[in-house]
């Protein structure tokens, strides 16, 4: 089942194209990777797919009535600004917005399973504000996990996490995909992306120029064409991708 | 609940306060019996047309302004953003003040808050025109900041060709805001405005509280940004519109009032709402009190009353932001 579908999706700003005639299907049990380097367009297909920045061509969710949309895909933005002092749990809660004016019973639990999936648990009551960039960063993945959609829209989830909580967070999304949702992800990280992602979409110049499974799409040609670099390959219980030098 | 309801007690209790306090001494029997049964011809009258319209004012003035200034905070997410942001307040005054200067007034009594909201009503349709229908909250900003000094810059025109110091007097006495010989007509005036302005206002919690996570966010949420963006503008822009009309220009309870109960609540905005409008009327209603007991035969104006209070809160916020940052 496909939770989204893009067909010649194309984003200009001014008279500068962004996105090109993008055409992408996710389907159920995926987690896609979205790599590509700055400004190739990853952001904007993101804002792109949800309606968030007015496009050319058909995004499934976009032509949904906004609550109806946020009961199928949560979006994480890049930005991890968060306003006002609030707790923790509270934020985490926000989630829960498109499911109705009143917390009940089941949007606790939903809160709940999210701050223990983030690790966040002993965390709850702590005002937002005075939490890390890395903990701050974990409380706004529990919000969009609290959710609880089919589908997933991430902009850079991993970005400023120590180690363990960036494996820790690509192996949620994982498990997410594992039991029939999707996820889609940008992620810098080739070697985070390589080894957890089921799929990776490569973006460069506002196009689709790669798609597929990882070791296959992060091969030396599309490596060196669209990162200008060269990277180490190995097996480990899985892909194993260092990037090493750049190319000149 | 923990909070509004301490609070509601203290708006009750400061109420009746402002409806048993003035020059004329009645006591407390006589002025409670004289409002409710309507017996005894001088007291009745200092009850029903003095305390009660200035006593409902600034329950009134106070709610208004409290509320305005939690919606725009949580809206503009900014501790620092006031309703007068949009240039309502300083449209409005010059309404009024062009009511003044013209001899309106002294033809027609209502002709100063009604054209008061004429003003603050055109204000809000050229707010839109300049920030357009879809834009975000810098074009809001911006456009307000641009109409507050345009209806600035106009008042100081009508004020600099007053042909007599007697009238001028008049407009600038008014502009410091004061609730001090109004009667029911403001009340019947201000009420319905206002009562349009919570309506708008009340159902924006929802959507105030998902803009704490960024418009983005927010919109991915299912949030519609341009309506939320309509009904605060229009809800602030009907009570502070109302507000200056019957009050003229009650400044920083909007601005502080949030500030100092947002811990109380837990930085919700949506659980601010109420909490904030309490706290205003609660402000608005001591502070028009302490006009009358601190000079009461001076008429000290109660906008600079809580300019002079209000400040040095301020102060201390800032200070305690800066040693926490420390």
């Amino acid at each position: 089942m496909s939770l989204l579908d893009l067909r010649d999706l194309s984003v200009t700003r001014g008279a500068v194209p962004v996105l090109s005639r993008i055409s992408l299907a996710v389907a159920a049990g995926e987690f896609v990777g979205l790599v590509g380097p700055n400004g190739a367009g990853k952001t904007t297909l993101l804002r792109a797919a949800l309606g968030l920045v007015a496009h050319e061509g058909y995004a499934s969710l976009s032509a949904l009535p906004g609550m109806a949309r946020a009961r199928q895909a949560a979006f994480l933005p890049q930005t991890r600004e968060v306003a006002w002092p609030v707790s923790v749990a509270a934020l985490v809660g926000l989630g829960r917005v498109p499911h109705g004016r009143k917390m009940q019973a089941q949007d606790h639990q939903a809160v709940d399973h999210a701050l223990h999936r983030m690790d966040l648990a002993e965390f709850r009551a702590r005002n937002v504000l005075e939490l890390s960039g890395g903990e701050l960063a974990r409380a706004l993945i529990a919000r969009v996990l609290a959710q609880e959609t089919p589908l997933l829209l991430a902009d850079e989830p991993v970005a400023g996490l120590d180690p363990a909580h960036q494996i820790r967070t690509m192996q949620v999304f994982r498990d997410l995909a594992d039991q029939g949702r999707g996820v889609v992800a940008s992620v810098h990280d080739l070697g985070l992306a390589a080894r957890h992602c089921t799929r990776l979409v490569v973006l460069s110049g506002g196009r689709v120029v790669a798609d597929g499974a990882p070791m296959q799409v992060l091969d030396d040609a599309t490596l060196a064409t669209v990162f200008g670099i060269r990277a180490f390959r190995a097996q480990s219980d899985g892909p194993v991708l260092m990037p090493l030098s750049v190319l000149p | 609940m923990r909070v509004i309801l301490p609070l509601a007690v203290l708006v009750v209790a400061l109420f009746a306060a402002s409806l048993l306090i003035g020059p004329a001494a009645i006591g407390l029997r006589a002025s409670l019996h004289a409002l409710v049964t309507g017996e005894g011809e001088a007291v009745v009258l200092v009850m029903r047309e003095i305390r009660l319209p200035r006593a409902l004012l600034g329950l009134m003035v106070g709610a208004a302004l409290g509320l305005s200034g939690a919606a725009m905070q949580g809206y503009l997410r900014n501790p620092l953003a006031e309703p007068g942001l949009i240039g309502v307040s300083p449209a409005a005054s010059l309404g009024a003040v062009v009511a003044m200067q013209t001899g309106l007034v002294a033809m027609f009594a209502p002709a100063l808050p009604l054209a008061a909201l004429l003003g603050a009503g055109l204000s809000v349709a050229l707010l839109f025109v300049l920030a357009g229908p879809g834009g975000g909250a810098l074009a809001l900003i911006l456009a307000g900041v641009a109409l507050s000094a345009l209806a600035g810059a106009l008042t100081s025109l009508v004020l600099s060709l007053s042909p007599n110091p007697f009238a001028m007097m008049e407009i600038v006495f008014w502009l410091m805001g004061s609730l001090a010989d109004r009667s029911m007509l403001h009340v019947w005036l201000a009420a319905p405005v206002m009562a349009l302005g919570v309506g708008l206002l009340w159902r924006t919690g929802r959507g105030l509280d998902a803009l704490t996570l960024g418009e983005d966010a927010a919109a991915s949420l299912g949030i519609p940004l341009a309506r939320l963006r309509a009904q605060v503008v229009l809800g602030v822009a009907a009570l502070v519109g109302a507000a200056t009309a019957v009050a003229g220009a009650v400044g920083f309870v909007g601005l502080v009032v949030p500030h100092l109960l947002r811990p109380l609540v837990g930085g919700r905005p949506s659980a601010l709402l109420p909490v904030s409008a309490l706290g205003g009327a609660a402000v608005v209603l001591a502070a028009d009190i302490a006009t009358r007991v601190i000079a009461p035969d001076r008429d000290l104006k109660l906008g600079v009353l809580t300019a002079i209070v209000g400040a040095p809160f301020f102060f201390r916020l800032i200070w305690q932001m800066r040693r926490g940052a420390e």
